[in-house]
């Protein structure tokens, strides 16, 4: 199944910050809840994989990110990863990431096209779009920490907070199938009170 | 002291024959849990098979890496295609003409296809095996919809059949067509159509479902390296036929191929086929010399093993301004999946799908189906049907109601107008096929009678008048005709066996009895019904009468029971074969009592000498003769075989009504009312046939109201769980009424035509007669099935429907 996600993040730090994460690989690959980046395989590619655990299963994709193009200019990066998992699934991304200059700081700019096959799209097809929504906002949350430890921030004390607030799930080495539930069942409760969904 | 002379009443009641609702035999053991399943087989020695499937609906496999599946402890073997290569074996023959991959050669064709697999000590060492093993493939575009699939840039499906311009069924003019069928007249219907002052068309999908019996598919392969003899026990619905397969495949001898299919768990068409799963396990079981298992698992099942239908139609009709059908056309571009698997008889790629015509009398009709391949599963099985008699019977009922609404008509009266009529029997249709025997006008006054039709139109029409009304009501009218019994074998085929079926019955001396078929019960209660046919036709009670089916070894061939064949072909050879035995009896009895033959009466259980009822002989008497003291000149013993070639289809009909209340606001469907009159001739069991007509009713409220086999773009199946796939517990289902009226089949021994199917084929348009005719008001003409809460909420958002 394919998903297409555009989202836009305020970030509250200096773009260069901001960029200058996006444009390391290995910072990006940091902040993605469960990721992990391995050896380099050729000029812009690397061996990567993604654990998430949600409930009683777990899924390993392992495979490969490119990067395709890397805009300095305009701060912007395409790149693609393409991994399988072992108990019949797999899953490519294609990611378009730019950061824009704002008022208050920065704005990551993404747009992504998602393809899933296998059980993990039959069994989690419908809560692709949700999961994608948490996993996405948890990514943004340690950005945002990431570039803030570069110094300088400009960003309000009440952002802080509620980044420091999100639950811990990028230290660990999975996504955590608690912490995913949590934020769906907030979202959900959210939405049901005319609130805007978390993420 | 002489015992009380019982009555005629009451030796005929002691038999249990013909007639008579005598219990289940089969249920003693089921109920208590003692049935033997495939599963239930456990041999000495034996290993486990899993399958390593494929995430991806097409693509090329670019390696695969067996090793560290086989270093995990108790892995005996992993085998992909290039280890079934060079026993030519990577490849099989479907029995529709095609090949299909036995495990995927090169490149994979539908999720979750066969890549490789996996023997293990036991099940759990076999699935963490399958993970263990590492696939790569290389993603090509995947072709889901059948109508893309032909367009001139398409993408090649089937490269193994590259430059193949004549399939099996004629010409290919596409990479991805794989045959294009037709039958009728096509110049008369366009001249029908070209003159008539009506005509109407309709474009409708019959979905992909699938028959999802309870019990999944698997074999138990134990193959004797010393012996060289091969058994193996399997779910199959016709175990003779898989036996030649397996011949032919493996080179083994027929002779020391033993196919044993155990008590099975349903069928319904899904368990016709040789799947990948078999020949892996019959291969592994060689190979190893050791039994190997296999058994499915329910997301295997729904997602690899035979779909059913899956026909995009579009129908034509022309007719008099006064509903008098003068014409049909129908076109059908069919999604076949990857391979071109579907069980049908040789002759007919699309089955009998040009009963089309169904209980009406049509001058001119023509149809035209396409087989095509799209990146899915492959199958296209009857699912408690005959041959595509379903989505038959769906197109002809559905296009009546259609023309029912342009004409302002009355969907009772436009049926009425064009049935064919009782006198007219036996009738060729436009298509070709002799109809037997039917009474529809009768059965059809019964039904109205019954539920007070016009009463129920006028309810529904005061509640289209109430804006208040929370409900709209429907009323679906179905009045069908099947066509059973394959059949005739100068027409009927599978693998160039003609499709006969068999009966073998013996006598013992003391007069209870032994009877062996080619067919395979899978709940439809064989055991007990067959046993009533020959306990009327001898005069031995049905208790002391056993039936065997199933083992290759001791049943005489047959084809197996699969398109309520059972009835029509293999009734009618216990018929004959029992008709053998009485022919035998008779001379018994005439020389034990010292008359001629002609003398001779027989009455129930019993020949008498004419004018002397003191004079008699039982058939336990002329049993122990038969044995002991035959008459000079005739050889001991009291059996006999029949193998019955059926002189022509039979044709059960019925009549259903239905009366749907559909919630303005949630789109729930409540079924209020459900009464099924079936015909099916002669009637050998009441109270099975009752238990045939509810099960099959269930699956086709599943069919209509729920069940679905949707895919993504990708060709991902969403919906192989019974979390998605619709199965009906008692919670769901409706109150079934039945009712029945009794035409003979002139042409079938005891004039039975079967039934098992009838109620799955006629109730599925019924259904979606009365949700079409909820919205009929408001100009609906057909809405495609499932009609699931959710699909027709959005229909009343978009008819704008306020509560």
């Amino acid at each position: 199944m394919e998903v297409k996600l555009d989202k836009r993040y305020e970030l509250g730090v200096p773009t260069q910050h901001a960029w200058a994460v996006l444009s390391d690989l290995e910072s990006v690959a940091s902040c993605m809840p469960g990721a992990s980046l391995g050896e380099k395989t050729g000029d812009n590619s690397y061996k990567g994989s993604v654990k998430i655990k949600v409930g009683p299963a777990t899924a390993q994709f392992g495979g490969e990110v490119e990067i395709l193009s890397m805009d300095v200019a305009n701060k912007s990066l395409v790149l693609r990863g393409k991994g399988a998992d072992k108990g019949g699934s797999s899953a490519s991304m294609e990611l378009e990431a730019t950061i824009e200059d704002a008022k208050d700081g920065s704005v990551l700019v993404g747009a992504a096209t998602v393809i899933v096959n296998g059980k993990f799209a039959q069994f989690g097809g419908r809560m692709m779009v949700q999961v994608s929504d948490v996993i996405l906002k948890q990514f943004v949350d340690n950005f945002r920490l990431k570039a803030q430890a570069l110094g300088g921030s400009i960003e309000s004390a009440e952002t802080k907070v509620e980044a420091n607030e999100s639950p811990s799930v990028g230290s660990g080495n999975e996504l955590n199938g608690v912490a995913i539930f949590w934020a769906l069942l907030k979202g959900w409760i959210g939405g049901l009170f005319g609130k805007k969904p978390v993420g | 002291m002489n015992a009380p002379v019982k009555t005629l009443e009451e030796r005929k009641t002691e038999l249990q024959g013909m007639g008579d609702s005598r219990l289940r035999k089969e249920d003693a053991r089921f109920i208590q849990g003692k049935g033997q399943y495939c599963d239930d087989i456990k041999l000495p020695g034996m290993l486990h098979m899993d399958i390593v499937r494929s995430p991806v609906a097409h693509g090329r496999i670019k390696k695969i890496n067996k090793d560290p599946a086989m270093a995990i402890p108790g892995v005996h073997a992993v085998l992909t295609a290039d280890d079934l290569k060079p026993l030519n074996l990577h490849w099989m023959p479907t029995l529709a003409g095609d090949v299909a991959a036995v495990l995927a050669d090169e490149k994979v064709h539908f999720q979750m296809q066969e890549v490789a697999i996996v023997i293990a000590d036991d099940r759990y060492i076999a699935a963490d095996a399958v993970e263990a093993v590492e696939v790569e493939y290389e993603e090509l575009p995947v072709v889901i919809d059948p109508y893309k699939a032909i367009e001139p840039d398409a993408p090649v499906l089937r490269e193994d059949l590259a430059g193949k311009t004549e399939g099996a069924h004629g010409p290919r003019d596409h990479h991805n067509h794989i045959f294009t069928w037709e039958a009728g007249d096509k110049s008369a219907a366009d001249d029908a159509f070209a003159t008539a002052p009506v005509t109407v068309s309709q474009h409708m999908h019959y979905p992909r479902v699938h028959p999802c019996p309870l019990e999944t598919c698997g074999c138990v392969a134990s193959f004797d390296p010393v012996k060289g003899e091969l058994t193996t026990w399997m779910t199959s619905q016709a175990p003779h036929v898989v036996r030649t397969v397996v011949s032919m495949l493996s080179g083994v001898p027929e002779s020391k191929v033993r196919i044993i299919s155990p008590d099975i768990g349903g069928g319904f068409g899904n368990k016709v086929g040789v799947y990948p799963g078999y020949v892996c396990a019959i291969v592994s079981s060689i190979v190893l010399g050791r039994p190997v298992k296999w058994s499915e698992d329910r997301i295997e099942n729904i997602s690899t093993t035979a779909f059913a239908r899956d026909y995009h139609m579009d129908g034509h009709l022309a007719a008099t301004e006064d509903g008098k059908i003068l014409g049909l056309k129908v076109d059908v571009v069919a999604d076949h999946g990857a391979f071109d698997a579907c069980a049908d008889p040789t002759k007919f790629p699309a089955g009998l799908f040009h009963i089309c015509s169904g209980s009406y009398d049509i001058p001119a009709a023509h149809c035209s189906v396409k087989g095509v391949y799209t990146n899915k599963a492959p199958g296209g099985v009857a699912y408690r049907c005959s041959f595509r008699v379903t989505e038959a019977v769906y197109l002809i009922e559905r296009m009546v109601d259609v023309l029912a609404q342009k004409l302002d008509m009355d969907k009772a009266e436009i049926r009425r107008k064009n049935f064919i009529r009782k006198e007219q029997f036996p009738y060729t249709s436009a298509f070709g096929f002799e109809y037997d025997s039917g009474d529809y006008h009768t059965a059809l006054e019964k039904v109205l009678d019954a539920v007070d039709y016009k009463a129920l139109r006028a309810e529904q029409e005061q509640k289209r008048n109430d804006p208040n009304c929370p409900t709209l009501m429907g009323i679906g009218l179905v009045t069908f005709t099947e066509v059973v019994g394959a059949g005739p074998s100068k027409i009927c085929d599978i693998l160039g066996v003609g499709m006969f079926d068999s009966c073998e019955i013996r006598i013992h001396p003391t007069g209870s009895a032994i009877a062996r078929m080619g067919t395979i019960t899978q709940g439809q209660g064989h055991q007990t019904t067959y046993a009533q046919i020959i306990a009327s036709e001898l005069g031995i009670p049905s208790e002391v009468i056993q039936v065997e089916e199933g083992d290759t070894s001791t049943a005489p061939y047959g084809l197996g029971t699969y398109g309520s064949r059972s009835t029509p072909v293999a009734g009618a050879a216990i018929a004959m074969a029992a008709r053998k035995i009485h022919a035998k009896a008779k001379k018994i009895a005439a020389h034990l009592l010292e008359v001629a033959e002609g003398d001779l009466d027989w009455e129930i259980d019993r020949f008498k000498v004419r004018g002397n009822e003191e004079q008699f002989k039982t058939m336990a008497d002329i049993a122990w003769a038969a044995y002991n003291q035959p008459p000079e000149g005739l050889e001991p013993g009291l059996e006999a075989v029949h193998y019955y070639d059926p002189p022509n289809f039979t044709y059960p009909f019925g009549i259903y009504l239905c009366v749907v209340d559909i919630d303005k606001g949630t789109g729930e469907s409540s079924i209020r009312r459900f009464y099924a009159l079936d015909d099916c001739g002669t009637r050998i069991n009441p109270m099975i046939i009752d238990g045939q007509i509810h099960g099959g009713l269930t699956e086709g409220f599943a069919v209509a109201m729920g069940q679905q086999m949707p895919f993504d773009e990708q060709g991902n199946l969403m919906g192989n769980t019974l979390m998605d796939y619709f199965l009906p517990t008692a919670v769901e289902t409706p109150t079934w009424e039945t009712d029945y009226t009794v035409t003979p089949s002139p042409h079938h021994p005891i004039g039975a035509k079967g039934v098992a199917e009838s109620p799955h084929v006629g109730s599925i348009p019924t259904f979606n007669s009365a949700v079409v005719d909820a919205f009929a008001h408001l100009g609906v003409t057909h809405m495609d099935m499932p009609h699931t809460s959710y699909r027709v909420w959005k229909k009343l958002k978009e008819e704008g429907i306020q509560l």
